[in-house]
């Protein structure tokens, strides 16, 4: 039986990581890119749009994450597309992400005080003007930290790939645990290693939290 | 000739009707002040004007333009016609002082950027504030706030200036600078339509005086008739609750 060492635990645990990092960020690209989508429809003034973004979120949001992985892999199968790991786990994230962010973001949109609306509309603003110049830039500086502090369930959301196959952190972990026998030293390590990957994140979330408190 | 032409203006909210039919024409350099009870509907009315509210019949024109509240481009022309300062001020917080001025004559009328600081930073000396061309709001008083929305306002070179409530939310002491900035205004023939509650200003300032009641013109008038004397008792009771 083949010996690993420590080093070579660590070593396959960080090639993993990689994964983990590199699935996290499609997530929030991904997530970004539709949840501002979303977020759009959820400010256009068509009530269709609207139920549109609105059905959505609920959807995603009131779904388990596992389960919109495991429906997100066997659904596209049933679709007759064999799709890997990578890219049902990527929209599965980008899914949930979505939602997720949506939400966050509207209610930034939505703390923007009346009166800026009404001031920019009285100055003969279009409704994208206003969005544009006037909505958007406030809301965003109000939306920087939560949206940083919901990378951190990102993250950690990722974990949850590994059932559908994916390699990445958790699952090489399990891999390594059978092979070593020594699950609890694995385990520990991989709990480190996104603790590193999370705890930076949800400090920098706290900072941008704090500077805009003194800000405003 | 009336610059705004109201007629038959009635709006609800839901079961509560908050303007009951209101008839009303200011001529072109008039200044009218409208006071009344709060719930009177008097703020309701000025919102109606710039389409800020929708009413439900009536007809109101603006510069002879009929006001159609479900017409973007419709709006969008008479918006710039009709200037409205608020009680809250509403400055872009984001935005220096002077960006506040210039960015919706940029965005909506393609003033060329050279032309239109020179008209911001004169209009920041109109209104006694040519310093704080790039200050920010959180770092202006009350009434310095308020004097800047002015000049936003008039950025847009409006043909009537909306004014409601605008020295509600200041300190005592700097009413006065804003008051100052407004009866220059009047003076240099601006029209002007005003929800007010400072009664000294009304008297002094106003061409006519409207006492709205309950959703309707009650009485209107020259302010020196209207307050010496008040015909109707609600108006009676209105102006006495004030001096005692």
């Amino acid at each position: 039986m083949m010996e690993f060492s420590f080093w070579d635990i660590v070593r396959n645990l960080l090639m993993a990581m990689r994964w983990t990092i590199g699935l996290s960020m499609i997530a929030f690209i991904g997530g970004g890119l539709v949840g501002l989508l979303l977020v759009l429809l959820r400010q256009s003034k068509s009530a269709f749009m609207n139920l549109l973004a609105t059905t959505y979120v609920q959807i995603f949001q009131g779904i388990p994450l596992l389960v919109q992985l495991f429906l997100a892999y066997y659904g596209l199968g049933l679709f007759g597309i064999n799709a890997s790991p990578w890219v049902a786990a990527s929209i599965g994230l980008t899914l949930y992400t979505s939602a997720f962010l949506c939400e966050i973001w509207r209610g930034c949109i939505a703390s923007i005080p009346k009166g800026q609306w009404e001031a920019s509309a009285s100055l003969a603003l279009s409704f994208y003007e206003q969005m544009r110049y006037i909505i958007f830039p406030q809301a965003m500086k109000i939306a920087v930290a939560p949206t940083v502090g919901f990378l951190v369930q990102v993250i950690k959301g990722t974990a949850l790939a590994s059932v559908i196959g994916f390699m990445e952190l958790t699952k090489v972990s399990k891999t390594i645990a059978n092979a070593t026998f020594n699950p609890f030293l694995v385990f520990s390590c991989v709990a480190l290693m996104y603790f590193l990957l999370c705890y930076p994140v949800s400090l920098y979330a706290k900072h941008l939290e704090r500077k805009m408190h003194v800000h405003r | 000739m009336s610059i705004v032409e109201i007629v038959g203006l009635r709006k609800s909210f839901g079961t509560n009707d908050v303007l009951k039919g209101i008839d009303l024409q200011v001529k072109k350099g008039e200044v009218i002040a409208i006071i009344g009870k709060s719930g009177s509907g008097k703020s309701t009315l000025l919102r109606c004007i710039n389409g800020l509210e929708a009413f439900h019949s009536g007809n109101l024109n603006v510069d002879g333009k009929p006001l159609i509240h479900d017409s973007v481009t419709a709006m969008r022309e008479l918006r710039q016609h009709v200037g409205m300062v608020f009680q809250s001020f509403n400055l872009f917080p984001h935005l220096s002082v002077g960006k506040n001025i210039m960015l919706a004559p940029s965005l909506v009328k393609h003033k060329n950027a050279a032309a239109n600081e020179a008209q911001a930073r004169k209009l920041l000396d109109r209104v006694g504030l040519s310093e704080k061309f790039n200050a920010y709001s959180e770092q202006l008083s009350g009434g310095q706030q308020q004097r800047v929305a002015i000049a936003r306002a008039l950025a847009m070179e409006p043909a009537v200036l909306l004014c409601d409530e605008i020295t509600s939310a200041l300190d005592p002491e700097l009413v006065g600078e804003v008051l100052r900035v407004v009866e220059s205004l009047a003076d240099e023939g601006m029209t002007l339509i005003m929800v007010t509650h400072e009664m000294n200003f009304a008297r002094k300032v106003a061409d006519r005086v409207i006492f709205m009641h309950q959703g309707l013109v009650h009485e209107i008038g020259e302010p020196a008739e209207l307050f010496a004397n008040p015909k109707t008792p609600e108006l009676q009771q209105f102006l006495g609750a004030l001096h005692s």
